[in-house]
């Protein structure tokens, strides 16, 4: 049954097209660019200004000055500050880049027992924060640690010295390897399979084939995340915190929080420039990172169809090698934080006291009896959901007018929403902290959790953009582009199309925020304030008052809350987090 | 339903003219076919009268109003044109089922929620998909889709309807019966369409007029009768059904009947009636469709075409009949036979009309 055509086509009255409101689409885009701006320039232009001010930005009768910087290096120990933070980056991307290329080869590209699994252990130091890691090996590494308790009875002492530049950057090393690791892992996944292949047919063998063709193609993957994993050395201030600073040893970011946060009187024009010289030595860093992964379009493989790359055969090393991957991830991963949760249910561990003597759930009582603990997880949770998705709303509006508009200023606004790659944690905690500081209006928010909330979002634009940008530029441009012809302004075609069809990417984009709020403290610790604490700045604070239970049983209900939200987001949503 | 102006427009891409000075005016109810090899300019051109791009200069205009004019800095955006696009992908929303597909435009309309369902069920009804609103894009056919995609533009009655390339995604065999619905549609809806394709079969069956383009410009306008049978120049002889070419050397002016000789590189003679009066000595080309070529039998006379020697170069069996390639005085050309001709040489027949002849250089 087909009826008359006219009768669709020949009403006689015409719809009205939608009245269109002009002035609509572009009072969205240019509100959401400002604000973009302000959320990123806040930190930084604070402490731009103070870094060239010759007293504190809220003093009165300031005068604009260059001597900071020429004080800053007159200052007694600075040297050796830069020198011990230049080590320390160095070691640990050295660290890093070993263990996470020898990981992809060997976990992603043999025949190794175990691989996949092995695999998923060795990723996850990246889904807990430093702060954590460094918990974990001081239980088992440090001083008093169960391994050195248990060599000191056995030998002469542990050969190992965690408060070193090198036991340092082992850590450091060990909670970085991942990101090696990943880019190697996708880098491997595009790579035309037959190119090894070939080199196997014209005669060469498993090791041959692996130095002259699988790592030179990884060598882009290895150099690009080798840069990243040099930066992230440069901001890390937990494991500094933790082990640097009783040993006397300082990097910048420790400098930075002693001149800072645990100063009596901050000299906040010292303070301000440190941080300055931070900032661009780490604009210069991520810059390269955009010429290497320019330059790796080059070594992309073409051709090759979807299939899996044969894996190399191992043949009598494959015992020895499983096993001693076996020991590494014992040694790096498994005992640590196991040592960690068991401690957090002991009053005390130690080799020479049986195991059954000491266990308590008394640090867990504890942790509830003062109310700041409570509260910091309390805290924690309200900056991760509430914050997570304050954020995930604004990322993905700027990812909307970035990708999907004819924004006049839309490739600034990329920019600006990327820079925050470029911030270290420490440097936006300072900076908000002054913004806040300057602008008389916002006094009010500063001991409360929205002066997190702002800065965790504003340093986290860049993450969230990952999440969500690939599926954007992934999805037709017709979709968008039937529903403008249609007569829907670009508002309409972004709430009724665009954003439902990104949703997998938004939720994907929560989770990510979600934990990365929960674990964040760098930023943190410079913002809190009694009233605002979060789980990452009662953890530095138990810890400094020598509260080892405390940590431990803090640390673990971490883990705990990241384990459940990174288990079920990959289960249920198949999100990927990281790479 | 309006007609479509179309003057002087261009569309640079840097130094690149995508579209090179289009002139096209489409009269009310007319279906017209933007035809061309991809990177020809048709999907700009296409794109310009929706609104997605936006050119460098000239003027679009539907009806009474202005789409777009480049000296007086008027670009409507699509939303504010009311025009009709299917695009080569469908773009079915894929969170939508059909209904919700086809009702969006009538949503954005603000017709009343009674008159939405009546709408969507007549619009689905013309395209006969009725049964299928409750579905999702992913569970319907390739078809299927398309159909859809067109029932979602059709419902809100656009003043003029663009398809580009609507059947490309569709295998052979659905495309044959795609083409044949929308043929009869199309007589139905009396729309004025706007249509793209690369696909001469698809411009020569729907079409009351074709545009030839090629590299941003166009080559030729009229209907698809005229176009196979009088091309302006060899680019659309060669775009539209299967040609095969021959070059040479004006031998004797044309006559006062257009009869002109022309002596091919290996010295051998062809007359043939042409339009086009060349000077004696001009270089040439002149085709001819497989159909008009035939092997000589010996009653063939020469007062109504020539005969010439050729070459074998190849045979192949193609079903039914046989293809021949041929060598004619240093020119590739095939032509089909029935029997399989197994002897070396050949003597060809080419007649005296029907042959068309070009000044410009062979595009083959």
């Amino acid at each position: 049954m087909s009826p008359d055509a006219s009768s669709v086509l020949a009403s006689a009255t015409a719809d009205a097209l939608p009245k269109p409101l002009p002035s609509r689409d572009t009072a969205i885009q240019y509100g959401m660019a400002l604000l973009t701006v302000v959320l990123v320039a806040a930190p930084l232009v604070p402490v731009l200004y103070q870094s060239l001010l010759d007293r504190a930005l809220y003093d009165s009768g300031q005068q604009f000055t260059l001597s900071n910087f020429g004080r800053l290096f007159r200052t007694e120990g600075f040297g050796l500050v830069i020198w011990n933070t230049l080590v320390f980056a160095t070691l640990t991307t050295v660290v890093s880049q070993t263990l996470g290329t020898l990981a992809a080869v060997l976990f992603g590209r043999t025949d190794m027992p175990g691989a996949r699994l092995f695999g998923e252990l060795f990723l996850w130091p990246v889904y807990l924060s430093a702060l954590v890691l460094s918990f974990g090996w001081y239980t088992i590494y440090g001083p008093a640690g169960y391994l050195t308790l248990l060599m000191q009875t056995l030998f002469d002492g542990a050969p190992w010295n965690l408060y070193s530049l090198p036991g340092m950057a082992v850590i450091a090393g060990v909670s970085q390897a991942p990101v090696a690791y990943i880019y190697c892992m996708s880098s491997a996944s595009i790579t035309d399979p037959t190119l090894e292949e070939a080199a196997r047919v014209a005669g060469a063998g498993t090791f041959r084939t692996l130095w002259k063709i699988t790592l030179p193609l990884l060598l882009p993957a290895i150099a690009y995340s080798a840069v990243l994993n040099f930066t992230v050395g440069l901001e890390l201030l937990a494991i500094p915190l933790v082990f640097g600073d009783p040993a006397g040893i300082t990097v910048l970011t420790t400098f930075l929080y002693n001149n800072g946060v645990a100063s009596a009187r901050p000299d906040h024009g010292l303070v301000a420039t440190a941080a300055v010289l931070m900032l661009g030595a780490v604009c210069v860093l991520v810059w390269l990172q955009g010429r290497l992964l320019g330059n790796t379009r080059r070594f992309v493989t073409l051709g090759g169809k979807a299939t899996r790359p044969r894996p190399f055969r191992l043949n009598r090393l494959r015992w020895p090698l499983c096993l001693a991957s076996v020991v590494y991830l014992l040694a790096t991963v498994i005992a640590p934080i196991g040592a960690l949760v068991l401690r957090s249910f002991t009053s005390l561990l130690s080799p020479m006291v049986p195991l059954a003597d000491v266990l308590t759930l008394g640090n867990f009582a504890s942790m509830l009896e003062y109310p700041v603990y409570p509260r910091s997880i309390w805290n924690s949770f309200i900056v991760s959901a509430l914050g997570g998705a304050l954020a995930t709303a604004l990322i993905g509006l700027i990812a909307i007018i970035v990708l999907r508009s004819d924004f006049r200023w839309r490739t600034p606004l990329h920019y600006v929403a990327l820079f925050p790659r470029a911030v270290p944690g420490v440097v936006a905690g300072i900076g908000f902290f002054y913004a806040f500081a300057l602008v008389p209006g916002l006094g009010g928010l500063r001991n409360t959790i929205w002066i997190l909330i702002v800065a965790f979002t504003m340093h986290y634009i860049p993450v969230g953009l990952g999440a969500v940008a690939p599926m954007l530029m992934q999805m037709s441009p017709d979709f968008d582009r039937a529903a403008r012809v249609q007569g829907a302004d670009w508002w309409t075609v972004s709430r009724r199309i665009v954003l439902p069809l990104l949703r997998p990417a938004l939720v994907a984009c929560f989770i990510i925020l979600f934990i990365t709020f929960f674990k964040e403290y760098t930023t943190a610790i410079f913002l809190f304030a009694p009233g605002s604490e979060v789980i990452g700045t009662t953890l530095l604070q138990a810890w400094t008052q020598g509260e080892v239970g405390l940590v431990s049983a803090l640390a673990t209900l971490q883990i705990l809350v990241i384990g459940v939200c990174v288990t079920v987001a990959r289960a249920m949503f198949g999100v990927k987090l990281y790479g | 339903m309006a007609e479509l102006v179309i003057e002087h427009l261009h569309k640079r891409f840097g130094p690149v003219r995508a579209i090179d000075d289009i002139n096209i005016h489409v009269a009310d109810g007319e279906f017209v076919t933007l035809l061309g090899p991809s990177g020809c300019g048709k999907s700009t051109t296409l794109g310009a009268i929706a609104g997605l791009d936006q050119p460098t200069a000239g003027r679009i205009r539907v009806g009474n109003k202005i789409y777009f004019d480049g000296e007086k800095g008027v670009f409507l955006p699509p939303e504010a044109r009311n025009c009709g696009l299917v695009f080569q992908s469908y773009a079915l929303w894929p969170h939508m089922t059909v209904y919700n597909n086809v009702v969006f435009p009538l949503k954005l309309r603000k017709v009343p929620a009674a008159d939405c369902k009546r709408r969507v069920e007549e619009a689905l009804a013309l395209v006969e998909m009725e049964r299928f609103q409750d579905r999702y894009p992913h569970q319907l056919s390739g078809g299927q889709q398309q159909r859809v995609a067109l029932a979602r533009t059709l419902v809100y009655q656009p003043e003029i309807l663009l398809l580009d390339e609507p059947l490309s995604n569709l295998d052979a065999k659905l495309r044959d019966r795609a083409r044949t619905w929308l043929a009869e549609l199309r007589t139905r809806l009396g729309l004025t369409t706007i249509y793209v394709t690369h696909d001469q079969v698809e411009a020569l069956a729907l079409s009351d007029r074709i545009v030839v383009m090629n590299g941003g410009r166009i080559s030729q306008i009229g209907t698809p009768q005229d176009i196979y049978a009088r091309p302006a120049d060899s680019f659309v002889a060669d775009f539209i059904g299967t040609t095969n070419f021959l070059t040479g050397a004006v031998a004797e002016a044309p006559q006062a009947n257009g009869r002109t000789l022309v002596t091919l590189a290996d010295g051998q003679r062809v007359t043939l009636q042409s339009e086009r009066r060349p000077a004696p000595g001009d270089k040439v080309t002149f085709a001819y469709r497989p159909e008009q070529m035939r092997l000589a039998s010996d009653n063939d006379n020469a007062t109504e075409g020539s005969i010439v020697e050729a070459a074998v170069v190849s045979h192949s069996y193609i079903g039914g009949r046989w293809q021949i390639g041929l060598d004619v005085g240093g020119n590739q050309i095939r032509i089909e036979t029935q029997d399989a001709a197994t002897d070396r040489r050949l003597r060809l027949w080419l007649p005296l009309a029907g042959g068309i002849l070009f000044t410009d250089r062979t595009h083959a």
